[in-house]
């Protein structure tokens, strides 16, 4: 912790009384020197008749700037204080999270991103991508990519199977990272409310695929989400996530338990259950996100998504599109975990 | 034209009165009824008090007596109280409707009824899209005996609106509602010393405000609309983030537990959890409230978080950061 810093943070007109000397804090030898300030500070603002709450406040405008900020931070989220929206995302913890994102796509998995021109910057668009793994990682990195390296960053919304939302605390993290249940009402309104959605066609076929089969798309329903993309105009941009496909290689599955737990898939990887917990890190594979050229819905208008074989068409374009640019990214990647 | 004649059911629940009061002030209203089976807590100025049971036939020659334009259903138990069992609770439910809707066959002069019903019908899922509109009730199946009840009144309001095509009939959905006087299921549950809640779950929860909930059912006479309509705060609120808004340390209780632990707040007089509140603290329910603000044209004044601030702000609660500094040396 800087002393430079700290004098930066600190409000000219508020009284220091008693606060050591920046030096103080800087010592290595005494990490306790801080807390016994905090709690000392603590204490005399109580005695001097200010509420709990001041008291707190007062002290932390010793603190240095930023470590003051998360600390109010945290204490404005200890009262509830903090936005949620009404789909229960959590800017707050969005923003916590973030450094871990970044960590997992830029290091872990040394992603790159290619054509994230194509996301429109304003508006709704319906982001369609391939999809693997049991833990929506390739929805996540999909956002990450676009908060990083598109010139007007935003958060991408994204539908994940229903069964992540009746899991302990996948639920939650889901829900505060922007999350929504795999719903056709889910995706059309918030493509009405001018969101980028990623949804994932493929859907439990997606995340059952063994090793041998990845980067091979499977079926793409019934085109539910052109009619979506058909309904709300929103223009579709075909996602091609390479890397997504090796994370958890699935080597075989084992029904009778996924029908205990209630799970699509029972999958057995080199780490899942042989490692336990540990079994739901993913193995670092390099990525490689692609966003290709969008196809705009609009023209056709809102009643096209009556009409099957314009859908069915679109879905096989979309389909066509993403295995052509997943093959072609395969190649570009080289090596999946050098 | 005359002066509008009402009935309302149910009138001596705490919403029930402040609806009669709400209605007995409208210069538009000639005349209101409140039925119930015992009298209100408080002498209501303007409404006379028909003293009978729902669940009896004397409603079949009550009603066309009183001859009223609009009929507002109002008694509808989502919780039995203290000595009211549950079957008695379902006889309320489901005869009391029947009673009423065999009533109002008899009755020529009605017009418009509005049913105070409940959004229980949508259930929570984990699966469910995250907000309900009105088409899509029966998604799910109706797991629980209220739920059931609510799926009941709705097919008998429905029948008796396909066989009286000129009588509209109002399906108000009611998420649970929240207040500084209201005393019910919900809250008493959120004012426990200590909330037990379903680890690992956080669901968004939406309610709505007594005020509201009190004005939504008087819009809805003013301007019946035929079928369901949801009525719910805007908006939707976290539990845990309700629950730290509110001061309260939440108990976190694995799932398979859970059901066992409310069990226990029950046995000790602190508060039932009924099935249908179980469900949603694992997994929420919203509305979607477009019908209610656009055909029916109201508006609510409280979002569902304001809602939430408004109860907590009544109760003048502690912050959990209060009490923690109150246990700080030297305070």
């Amino acid at each position: 912790v800087s002393a430079a810093r700290e004098s930066d943070g600190r409000d000219p007109g508020i009284e220091h009384e008693g606060e050591p000397p920046a030096s103080d804090q800087a010592s290595p030898a005494l990490p306790l020197r801080p807390a016994v300030y905090f709690l000392r500070g603590l204490r005399r603002g109580l005695a001097r008749g200010a509420s709990p709450l001041e008291a707190l406040a007062g002290v932390a405008v010793g603190l240095p700037a930023e470590a003051r900020e998360a600390f109010e931070a945290g204490l404005r989220r200890l009262e509830g204080d903090f936005p949620e929206d009404e789909w229960g995302f959590d800017e707050g913890f969005a923003e916590t999270v973030y450094p871990l994102l970044e960590l997992m796509y830029e290091r872990w998995w040394r992603a790159k991103a290619v054509g994230v021109a194509n996301v429109p910057g304003h508006g709704r668009a319906l982001l369609v991508a391939n999809h693997a793994g049991v833990l929506p990682w390739d929805a996540l990195m999909i956002s990450t990519a676009i908060l990083r390296e598109h010139p007007l960053p935003r958060f991408a919304r994204y539908l994940v199977l229903k069964w992540a939302f009746d899991m302990p605390w996948l639920s939650i993290a889901v829900r505060k990272l922007g999350g929504a249940v795999a719903s056709p009402y889910n995706a059309i309104r918030l493509l009405e409310e001018e969101h980028l959605v990623t949804v994932f066609p493929e859907g439990e076929r997606g995340i059952g695929k063994s090793w041998s089969e990845r980067y091979r798309l499977q079926r793409f329903g019934r085109g539910g989400f052109v009619e979506i993309a058909l309904r709300t105009g929103a223009p579709i941009v075909p996602v091609a996530v390479v890397g997504s496909e090796e994370i958890y290689p699935k080597l075989a599955d084992v029904r009778a338990l996924a029908r205990l737990l209630n799970t699509p898939y029972f999958p057995v990887t080199p780490t899942f259950p042989a490692l336990g917990p540990l079994g739901a890190v993913p193995l670092p594979s390099r990525w490689r996100i692609e966003f290709c050229e969008p196809i705009e819905t609009a023209p056709y208008g809102p009643d096209a998504a009556e009409d099957r074989r314009l859908v069915l068409e679109l879905s096989e374009q979309v389909r066509e599109t993403i295995q052509e640019h997943l093959l072609e990214g395969v190649f570009e990647r080289g090596a999946p975990f050098l | 034209m005359a002066g509008r004649r009402i009935l309302l059911t149910g009138v001596s629940s705490y919403l029930g009165t402040e609806i009669a009061r709400g209605l007995a002030t409208d210069p538009a209203i000639e005349y209101v009824a409140g039925l119930d089976e015992r009298p209100p807590r408080t002498r209501l100025e303007g409404v006379e008090f028909i003293e009978a049971d729902i669940r009896s036939s004397d409603l079949t020659e009550i009603v066309p007596r009183l001859r009223v334009d609009t009929v507002i259903h109002n008694k509808i138990v989502r919780r039995p109280g203290p000595g009211v069992s549950a079957r008695a609770a379902h006889d309320v439910n489901v005869i009391g409707t029947l009673q009423l809707v065999a009533a109002c066959e008899r009755a020529p002069s009605v017009g418009a009824i509005v049913v105070r019903g409940s959004a229980g019908i949508y259930g929570a899922e984990p699966e469910a899209p995250q907000f309900f509109t009105e088409e899509l009730a029966r998604l799910y199946p109706l797991r629980t005996r209220f739920q059931r009840d609510v799926g009941e009144i709705e097919s008998l309001f429905d029948a008796f609106a396909r066989r009286n095509r000129d009588v509209v009939c109002t399906m108000l959905r009611y998420q649970p509602a929240i207040g500084p006087t209201l005393d019910t299921q919900v809250t008493r549950y959120l004012s426990l010393p200590l909330v037990p809640v379903p680890l690992g779950f956080d669901p968004r929860l939406q309610l709505v405000h007594e005020r509201d909930a009190v004005d939504a059912t008087l819009a809805a006479v003013r301007n019946p609309v035929r079928g369901p309509v949801n009525v719910a705060g805007p908006g939707t609120i976290g539990l845990s983030r309700l629950l730290r808004r509110a001061g309260k340390v939440a108990l976190p209780v694995p799932r398979p537990l859970f059901a066992t632990a409310t069990l226990a707040a029950r046995r000790l007089g602190l508060a039932s959890v009924s099935p249908d509140l179980r469900r949603l603290l694992l997994y929420g329910r919203a509305v979607d409230t477009t019908r209610l603000a656009e055909e029916v044209g109201f508006r609510p004044r409280y979002s569902t978080p304001e809602a939430v601030e408004d109860w907590v702000r009544s109760r003048g609660s502690r912050r959990i950061t209060t009490a923690v500094g109150e246990l700080l040396p030297g305070g």
